[in-house]
């Protein structure tokens, strides 16, 4: 009982202590939107080495006065425990939010982090065999080293990037995939078959790993890409078998629906398990409630000399339209706005009755946890780096923090997340139309099935070149086998009068195989400045066997997205949007139908006719009489059943009448 | 002697065969009277009819709330006020003004030009939860079906595509068409849209083409329109999503342009109207005005045109709105396209059908009496007893042959140079030529062959088009069955009668009385323009299957009656009385 008085009373003094802190810390700082500065000045975060590419980390190099004070009010705050040489490990993070034209979004959250040395050679049976895994993912070592994988690249990407007004796609479009799932590794074997065998494993323990469908990747798949999808890098690839070779694999699941459960896993394999840092932030209900959102992960290994390390990047971006998520975090039905509410434009006829509506507000204020409804959970401690977030915005937002509702402002507009405390950031600006300036795309490229009808139809790419630069790119297509391309009916449409020559250099062309090998197709393209053409072929639709239709057969079949490799003027990557192919579908009950009533017709008529032709009418003596003359072994089998059954009847009424 | 010996004995006995062979005509007769009975009486009865039902459970059609109301009402009429501003410009113009309203909500536009038929503006949202392979159609063309400004329907689009935008729910990509006309610009743009157009949101699986003319805040009643090109119907289930959704917010549907009064009534007369009245509008469909669904027939895409009737009623454009609104959520639910339900059915009433099954044997029993014509011509003609590559027997096949080349090249002749009166009165004067040249007498057993080619090719046509094309099938089967009754000219009385008979199933004459009698849109001799403009601009069938299909038939029964220029060694009817002599 006393004990319990004890911590009562220990836990008043402590409630007191905490009030009084924070006000003074307001008192300290009088105009708070005024005061540049940030929240944890204590220390500055100086490790780059194993830096994000934004070359945001180094903060702040203006420091106030104010933060002299704050920095001193900490010095004379009672500390129990000074973290002396607390363990860091080679984990950053990294929250990059970038607003887009017309109130759009982007959330970029990076993570990386490396696996300590490998023992190159050693099998991970060998009884010696030593694994130690800080923040490097337990799950992803050895899937890599029973597959045999250097290298590994997995998308989940959904939604529509508008590259039109939203620019280049972030990281200059490599790190999102097409609609669905995208695979591809670099596997070590010493033949293709191997290789195969690896990737088809490695498909399966993915699958397992991120709750998708992944292991439906099989050969009809594959692609063996050769230009597109080369490992990018200055040193080349680690090969630990010097006899062995390395084979680039890759596959496409279009329109895999990405959920949740995908996301779950992405979190899982972050030291931080989601549970603190910008992590914290990441929640299915809003991150895929987005228009766009891309998760990957690239795994490669990396040595020098004989000491190997995995490297690994997960990713997961989010577009948002800022207003319509803030509006459906407030109302989860967009019913119809009050009249006061109306935004109306007054130079229009308006009144009680009429209203031309004004477009969206160019002004916006809102706070992150509005859109992610919740708040970032401190930082993540065992790191190297504190967690960063930073607002690439142009001059007309304003970005603060938000620790214990406290805004604190810096000149880059990048944070440093240190404590353990609850973090938020502030946005507002008056004219939204003003972003940072998207980075132009180099090329608009756009694909659609053309045609009329169930046996043929036709791919029509459209290839835009905004620039004044000639583009080179390589364009490249894995099509299901049963689309039976024909090649030589490429066509070219252009207004300047271009041939095929001109436009396409070299193509690759690796014809389907039924149900084994999907046509693979690799343009080498250079489309002159300010040019626009099209390319397109025709196709027939094959026919499938009554099983190879999927269960929902009707809705048609997905056509993974094209993937087009800018190598020329800047290195970029897109990928065009999916297609859905209708093939001719039988109707499934149709068959058990026919089926039947053909039986059944057939049947009838048969027996009849059957009947007709053989059976004839006579009289039951003459019918007898004839049975009775029959000759030879039959007429006596049926003289001697007859004379039984005569018999036998006898017998009865023998019987009867006793 | 087994059992169908006895029978052959029994009926050679009775002489069932050559009774049989007797009844022929009437047989035929009665088939085709059986055809017309079956649709037109036996149809409506009860119990030969189903109601209509949702067979696709995903549809669930009303299940959710429609919010398409209040002040979404205030927008909808500052938009029309703008609208009803731009009817003076030109449909550049219009169009580059909607498409700036348009791009303030987010939605990608684009033009499409067509020198023919002016300018097309379209406009893409991306659904946020779907992958963008698949899209859903709104069209909204300038000018209805009838010509007037369509001032209702534009605003209701424009209005509703910004409250579209602001719904997560989306997993098909919503078009929205602003075409010139609901005909030849909008069938362009579809065209175009799987050819060549560079903004594409995916297949289209659906259609709603909405037509409101007029600034009237309120209307009646709801028509629906929903019979495609070629007989082609979009998927039952659309249409009956439509009827549950309007009735569901009170307003009362009228199909195919019933008539209001006719629309309340629900007895056995009604339904036999509003069924007739559907397969009319299925056989002319592409030929009437066409009211926007006609546009989109051919490439698996089920449209349906809404259109709201009478200017004054209780029911306000929010609540028409809305109708689009549910049909849009409802097929936004699918997953797989449509294909659960009909495609080939007759409404005898909103909620009321009658499947293919049922329907069928009306056209079939055309088919049926024009075979049985053949068979009992072709046993009277006696080509059963010459020799098979006979001049005789070979004469009505060449004359088949010239009378199809020839009706192609008037089907193609026609359509560059339209003189509709030189068509008729050209037709007139071949059905009264037997009657002229028939006179000298001519020999049966060629009148009989010509008429079993001319049957026997009149009940393959409509044997192939009865399931493709049922309403053309039957009508042709109707209009042409006089021909059936066009007997050898033997007096004068017979010839009088024949001319009539032939008059009345010309097919030129014939639809064009039908039509003048039916269709009052279609009076005087516009058809025939019409339907060459159905050919040339939706690429409508209709004119050709009469041209090609039904006018051979119809020359080689005219030339039946006249005598040919050559005489067969021994003439026929000698021949015929040898050989039965040679049997005996």
């Amino acid at each position: 009982m006393r004990a319990l008085l004890v911590l009562f009373w220990a836990f008043l003094v402590a409630k007191a202590q905490e009030v009084r802190s924070s006000i003074d810390e307001e008192l300290l700082i009088p105009n708070e939107t005024e005061s540049a500065g940030s929240a944890d000045e204590t220390c500055i975060a100086e490790d780059s080495s194993f830096g994000l590419d934004s070359g945001n980390s180094t903060s702040n190099d203006k420091e106030d006065p104010v933060e002299e004070e704050l920095l001193n009010e900490a010095l004379q705050k009672p500390v129990f425990f000074e973290k002396q040489d607390a363990i860091k490990y080679p984990f950053a993070e990294q929250l990059t939010l970038k607003p887009l034209p017309r109130n759009y979004m982007v959330a970029s959250f990076q993570f990386q982090m490396a696996s300590n040395n490998l023992s190159v050679g050693q099998s991970e049976t060998d009884f010696d065999a030593y694994r130690h895994y800080t923040v490097f993912p337990k799950a992803i070592s050895p899937i890599l080293e029973y597959t045999n994988t250097r290298q590994l690249h997995l998308r989940f990407t959904h939604g529509l990037w508008d590259s039109e007004s939203w620019g280049q796609l972030p990281h200059k479009g490599s790190k999102s995939g097409g609609n669905g799932v995208e695979l591809w590794a670099v596997i070590e074997a010493d033949s293709k078959e191997i290789a195969f065998r690896h990737w088809v494993s490695l498909a399966n323990s993915l699958s397992g790993l991120f709750c998708s469908s992944i292991n439906f990747i099989d050969s009809e798949r594959t692609t063996y890409p050769v230009s597109s999808f080369q490992p990018q890098g200055d040193g080349g690839l680690p090969v630990f078998n010097a006899t062995n070779g390395l084979f680039l694999i890759r596959a496409a699941l279009a329109n895999e629906p990405i959920c949740t459960e995908n996301l779950t896993p992405f979190l899982k394999l972050l030291p931080t398990r989601g549970k603190s840092g910008i992590s914290s932030l990441l929640d299915g209900h809003k991150v895929f409630d987005s228009n766009w959102h891309s998760m990957s992960l690239d795994v490669e290994t990396t040595c020098d000399g004989n000491d190997c390390k995995y490297h690994m990047e997960e990713l997961i971006e989010i577009v948002f339209n800022v207003p319509n998520t803030l509006a459906r975090a407030e109302k989860p039905i967009p019913k119809p706005v009050k009249e006061s509410d109306l935004k109306c434009d007054e130079s229009k006829p308006h009144d009680n009755f009429e209203c031309f509506p004004l477009p969206q507000s160019k002004e916006i204020k809102f706070r992150l946890s509005e859109l992610f409804g919740k708040q970032i959970v401190g930082s993540s401690l065992i790191s190297e780096s504190p967690s960063q977030i930073c607002a690439d915005v142009s001059d007309n937002w304003k970005a603060y923090i938000d620790v214990d509702n406290m805004l604190f402002a810096t000149d880059n507009n990048c944070f440093s997340v240190k404590e353990n405390k609850l973090h938020d950031l502030y946005l507002e600006s008056d004219d939204t139309t003003q972003v940072t300036p998207p980075e132009s795309v180099p090329l608009y490229v756009s694909r659609s099935l053309t045609g009329y009808g169930q046996d043929s139809g036709g791919l029509r790419t459209v290839f835009k070149n905004p620039g004044n630069e000639s583009v080179n790119a390589i364009y490249f297509e894995a099509l299901p086998w049963y689309m039976r391309i024909y090649l030589s009916s490429l066509k070219i449409e252009s207004a300047d009068g271009l041939e095929i020559e001109d436009v396409v250099r070299g193509t690759y062309y690796l014809p389907a195989i039924d149900r084994e090998r999907p046509t693979h197709l690799e343009y080498n393209l250079t489309i002159p400045a300010n040019t626009t053409i099209a390319l397109s072929y025709q196709f027939d639709k094959a026919l499938l066997k009554y099983a190879e239709y999927p269960p929902d057969a009707n809705h048609g079949f997905e056509i993974e997205s094209a993937v087009v490799t800018v190598l020329e003027p800047v290195r970029y990557e897109m990928r065009t949007a999916t297609l859905l192919l209708s093939l001719s579908t039988p109707d499934f009950s149709m068959p058990y139908n026919v089926i039947i009533l053909t039986s059944t017709v057939m049947g009838l008529a048969f027996g009849t006719l059957f009947n007709l032709m053989v059976k004839r009418l006579v009289p039951l003596e003459e019918a007898d009489r004839q049975a009775s003359l029959r000759p030879g072994l039959k007429g006596k089998v049926a003289r001697m059943l007859k004379a039984f059954s005569l018999k036998r009847k006898k017998v009865d009424e023998v019987k009867k009448r006793q | 002697m087994a059992l169908i010996e006895k029978l052959q004995r029994r009926i050679i006995d009775l002489g069932l065969l050559p009774r049989i062979v007797r009844f022929l005509p009437k047989l035929s007769i009665l088939c085709g009277i059986l055809g017309i009975c079956w649709l037109t009486l036996l149809l409506p009865l009860e119990g030969q009819y189903r109601h209509t039902y949702i067979s696709e459970n995903a549809l669930m059609p009303s299940q959710a709330y429609s919010y398409f109301r209040e002040t979404e009402w205030n927008i909808l009429r500052g938009y029309r006020t703008q609208i009803q501003v731009l009817e003076e410009k030109s449909s550049k113009e219009r169009n580059e003004v909607v498409a700036s309203w348009f791009q303030e909500f987010g939605a990608k536009t684009a033009f499409y030009e067509d020198d023919l038929h002016g300018n097309t503006m379209y406009g893409v949202l991306h659904a946020p939860r779907g992958d963008g392979t698949e899209a859903m159609v709104l069209a909204a063309p300038w000018y209805n079906g009838d010509g007037e400004y369509n001032i209702g329907g534009a605003a209701l689009a424009t209005a509703l595509s910004r409250f579209f935008s602001r719904w997560p729910v989306w997993s098909k990509n919503i078009i929205i068409v602003f075409s010139d006309d609901p005909e030849a610009s909008l069938r362009s743009w579809v065209h175009a849209y799987h050819t060549s157009l560079d903004l594409t949101g995916g297949s289209i699986e659906s259609a709603v083409v909405l037509d409101y003319p007029g600034s009237n805040d309120f209307f009646k009643y709801v028509e629906i329109y929903y019979a495609g090109l070629n007989g082609e119907l979009p998927n039952l289930d659309l249409v009956n999503v439509a009827v549950h959704i309007t009735e569901h917010e009170g307003m009362k549907v009228s199909l195919n342009g019933v008539s209001e009064e006719e629309m309340e009534k629900r007895n056995y007369f009604s339904k036999m109207k509003t069924m007739m009245v559907g397969v009319k509008k299925m056989a002319l469909s592409g030929v009437q005005s066409c009211y926007g669904n006609e546009a989109f027939s051919g490439w698996r895409i089920q449209a349906i045109v809404l259109r709201a009737r009478g200017t004054d009623g209780p029911f306000d454009i929010t609540t028409f709105g809305r109708i689009p609104e549910a049909t849009f959520r409802s097929v936004n639910n699918l997953l797989e396209k449509f294909h659960q339900s009909f495609f080939f059915y007759l409404l005898l009433a909103p909620r009321y059908f009658v499947s293919i099954a049922s329907y069928l044997p009306a056209a079939v029993a055309f088919s049926v009496s024009f075979i049985v014509a053949t068979l009992d011509c072709v046993l009277k003609s006696g080509a059963s007893n010459t020799p098979a590559f006979s001049v005789h027997n070979l004469s009505a096949v060449i004359g088949f042959t010239v009378a199809l080349l020839l009706s192609f090249a008037l089907s193609i002749l026609f359509s560059h140079w339209q003189y509709s009166s030189l068509l008729i009165s050209c037709n007139a004067v071949i059905a009264v030529l037997p009657a002229i040249f028939g006179r000298q007498g001519i020999e049966a057993s060629h009148s009989y062959q010509f008429k079993s080619v001319a049957f026997l090719y009149l009940s393959v046509v409509l044997t192939s088009l009865l399931v493709i094309n049922f309403a053309l099938a039957f009508g042709i089967g109707l209009l042409a069955f006089p021909l059936i009754l066009v007997k050898a000219p033997m007096t004068s009385r017979q010839r009088v009668k024949n001319t009539i008979l032939l008059i009345l199933s010309n097919p030129f004459i014939s639809t064009l009385l039908f039509v003048n009698t039916f269709e009052p849109q279609l009076s005087g001799l516009q058809l025939f323009h019409r339907l060459v403009q159905a050919w040339q601009k939706l690429g409508c069938w209709t004119w050709s299957v009469v041209c090609i299909g039904w006018l051979p038939s119809w020359l080689l029964v005219a030339c039946s009656g006249i005598p040919m220029p050559y005489q067969p060694v021994g003439g026929p009817s000698q021949r015929l009385g040898s050989s039965t002599k040679k049997t005996q």
